[in-house]
């Protein structure tokens, strides 16, 4: 574990896309430490747990078994020392329901899982050098929705 | 109440006759006492006659005692004194008569004493007439002076009697004259009532007859509109029922028997009767409807059910209302209507909806695997087919790397069909906000949106000035990208695609066939191409679902962009043409309500 490295936390059942995410983190030349869990009920254990780091930023799928993204998205809302922690949504959805919810619920940003390797490599050296206290400042419903220049 | 007929006339009748029937009365009295008059007048006359002949009878009593006295002293035969005896009867039985005939005229009682006396005087100079010229008894002298005092005497009787006669003669002119009068004035007056009476009585017979005729006209109607109103009752499966409440008396009509399942007055209905009828679990409802109907005068409708008597269940709605007629009696009319039918029809209505929506939601899962589930492992492909790297592709066969082209490529369409496929669901499925924008606005966005290709292809678009409509804002503009886009894409090689839209307001009934024709005014915007075109005999169905024109090697494409086209119009409550001529362009024309 690199000390200066920003804790990364991916929140998705999905196998494939827990290899797509690491390989893209390896590929970007910046210093992450990257964790994965592999549904809600495991992600709230992990946040809950005083024994681990609480991540800089918080990748999060909708669609998880045994608690939804939406559910986990409400509950660290709720508690006091996680609703800091930055999170962004990753989804295969796009529906406007979707973005929406989370957005009132107070998501950072909503990425669209990408169909391309090289498109998911930009979206989190995007996501990761952002600097979030400026974005956050200034989100709104038109830029919650992540699109790549 | 104003469709009872107006017969007060009745009344007028009433005093017409009442004032004939008077002056009838009036008349016969009138008849009556003119009948008794001419009774007394000639009494009258009688009376006058009969003592015109008594006076007679006396004077001629004593001529004859005169003329026999004469007799006797001429001849001195005894027996010329025979009338002379008899006269003095006769003299005395006429008196009486004429004293009982004068007895209620005192002048004439005086005339008569007075004549009584002279007569008596002229009896006491006929004795002595006779004494003196007996021969034992004869003094000339005495004899002339009573023979000329007679004389006198006689003409003092006849003054008398003609004197009476007089009188009598008098009075009975005076009389008669009086008589006369009144009825020389009675004929003229009488018959004048009479014609009067008459004519009062020829108006009340006009007025009768009129009366008789339109009453037989409004009973003819009232005929009619009873029938029609039992069988409109038995077309329509309404009923209506009369109470009053004075007399408590109950009225159904023939239907409501039928509609409770009997045949017309086959029972007397009573104050419970209809409750029977009523279904145990409505009955409670029902009596405080009519509780309430008494209390305020109105029912608002209310629903239940009753059974009839072979157990079937009806579905009744009913109506009533509280009238109070002219007389003041309150009346409770009702009105039930069998809605059985149409209570069945929307259980059926209810269940189909439910299915309906049973099946939307379905759909609404569909749509979710669409958007989720089925573009999962699509997502995969591609990303895996992306991380095949170019050292890969090195060591692979040709075929192997054509393949794999090939699998990008079928992945890529299946990404666009996909997507194509989730817009058109959306059209209906998402929210359909309305608001009033310049569709100006809205084409200058699907512009930018479409800046790159207009750019590529060196477009030149065109717009008149556009209305400002209320419409689902991203939806119209969705539809200006599908229609440019389209002429975009199907555009001469060596023609600079141009397009121009222009509108116009136009009259629905200019559009019979294809305008709803609720709708008055209507805004007709065509976008008319110089592009390829299209063979006019596809105008309708380019615009079905997954229907396509062109190979998609020639036109990449899903055949969705027009199906949405007529989507969105179609969520405005509008409609959408075109037409063509191949190699020259296509119009199309979107017709959106004002």
């Amino acid at each position: 574990m690199q000390k200066n490295a920003l804790n990364i936390l991916l929140a998705d059942d999905d196998e494939d896309d827990r290899l797509f995410f690491k390989d893209a983190f390896e590929e970007i030349k910046i210093q992450t430490n990257v964790n994965f869990v592999h549904d809600g009920m495991q992600l709230m254990d992990h946040l809950l747990n005083p024994d681990n780091k609480l991540p800089d930023i918080l990748f999060l799928d909708l669609n998880m078994p045994k608690k939804t993204g939406k559910e986990c998205l409400i509950e660290i809302k709720k508690t006091e020392h996680l609703k800091n922690i930055i999170i962004a949504i990753y989804s295969t959805s796009s529906s406007e329901e979707d973005i929406e919810d989370t957005f009132i619920q107070g998501a950072n940003i909503y990425i669209k899982k990408p169909s391309d390797f090289n498109t998911l490599k930009k979206i989190i050296n995007e996501v990761v050098t952002v600097n979030w206290h400026y974005h956050t400042s200034g989100l709104n419903r038109d830029n919650f929705l992540l699109r790549l220049k | 109440m104003k469709w009872i007929p107006n017969f007060n006339s009745s009344n007028s009748l009433r005093v017409i006759f009442v004032i004939a029937v008077f002056i009838l009365l009036f008349l016969s009295s009138i008849a009556y006492k003119h009948n008794q008059d001419l009774n007394e007048s000639s009494k009258l006359v009688m009376h006058t006659y009969e003592i015109n002949i008594q006076l007679e009878r006396l004077m001629s009593a004593i001529k004859d005692a005169e003329t026999g006295q004469r007799g006797y002293i001429i001849t001195r035969n005894a027996r010329f004194l025979t009338p002379y005896i008899y006269s003095r009867d006769k003299v005395n039985t006429s008196f009486i008569t004429l004293k009982k005939l004068t007895a209620d005229n005192p002048e004439q009682q005086k005339n008569l004493e007075k004549l009584f006396k002279l007569i008596n005087q002229r009896f006491v100079s006929f004795e002595n007439c006779l004494k003196y010229s007996d021969p034992k008894t004869y003094d000339k002298r005495k004899l002339d002076n009573h023979m000329f005092g007679g004389r006198i005497l006689m003409e003092n009787i006849r003054f008398k009697v003609d004197e009476m006669n007089d009188i009598e003669k008098a009075y009975l002119k005076k009389r008669l004259k009086i008589y006369d009068a009144e009825i020389s004035l009675s004929p003229l007056f009488s018959i004048s009532l009479f014609l009067v009476a008459l004519s009062f009585i020829l108006l009340a017979y006009r007025q009768i007859s009129r009366d008789f005729e339109r009453l037989k006209i409004y009973n003819k109607k009232l005929l009619i509109s009873s029938g029609l109103i039992a069988e409109s009752e038995t077309i329509g499966k309404f009923s209506t029922w009369q109470w009053d409440l004075d007399t408590h008396k109950i009225d159904y009509s023939d239907n409501q028997y039928r509609l409770l399942g009997f045949e017309p007055g086959s029972f007397v209905p009573e104050k419970g009767t209809f409750l029977n009828f009523v279904h145990q679990d409505d009955k409670q409802t029902v009596a405080e409807s009519m509780d309430g109907i008494i209390e305020k005068g109105t029912l608002p409708f209310v629903y239940y059910k009753i059974v009839r008597p072979d157990h079937e269940i009806r579905y009744f709605k009913s109506t009533g209302k509280l009238l109070t007629d002219q007389q003041g009696s309150k009346i409770l009319l009702g009105i039930n209507f069998d809605i059985t039918d149409e209570h069945l029809l929307n259980i059926e209505l209810q269940e189909r909806n439910k299915e309906l929506e049973k099946s939307n939601k379905e759909l609404a899962s569909f749509n979710h695997v669409a958007s989720h589930d089925l573009q999962e492992p699509l997502r995969k492909i591609q990303t895996f087919i992306s991380r095949v790297s170019d050292a890969d592709k090195a060591v692979m066969s040709e075929s192997g790397k054509n393949y794999i082209t090939k699998i990008e490529a079928s992945a890529k369409r299946m990404r666009v069909l996909i997507d194509d496929l989730l817009l058109f669901s959306r059209t209906n499925t998402t929210k359909k906000e309305f608001i009033k924008v310049n569709l100006n606005e809205l084409l200058s966005n699907a512009e930018s949106e479409l800046g790159e290709v207009i750019e590529e292809k060196k477009a030149v678009i065109t717009a008149s000035k556009l209305p400002k409509l209320s419409v689902i804002p991203y939806q119209i503009e969705q539809l200006f990208i599908n229609l440019i886009g389209n002429s975009l894409k199907y555009s001469r090689p060596d023609v600079a695609p141009e397009v121009t839209i222009s509108s116009e307001k136009v009259n629905a009934a200019d559009y019979p066939e294809i305008l709803e024709q609720t709708v008055k005014k209507f805004h007709k915007i065509t976008f008319t191409d110089n592009g390829m075109g299209f063979d006019p005999q596809f105008k309708e169905t380019i615009f079905i679902l997954f229907q396509r024109l062109h190979s998609k090697t020639d036109y990449p494409g899903t055949g969705i962009g027009l199906a949405i086209c007529k989507k969105i119009v179609e969520n405005h409550k509008g409609h959408i043409t075109a037409d063509s001529t191949l190699d020259q362009g296509s119009v199309f024309t979107v017709f959106l309500p004002d």
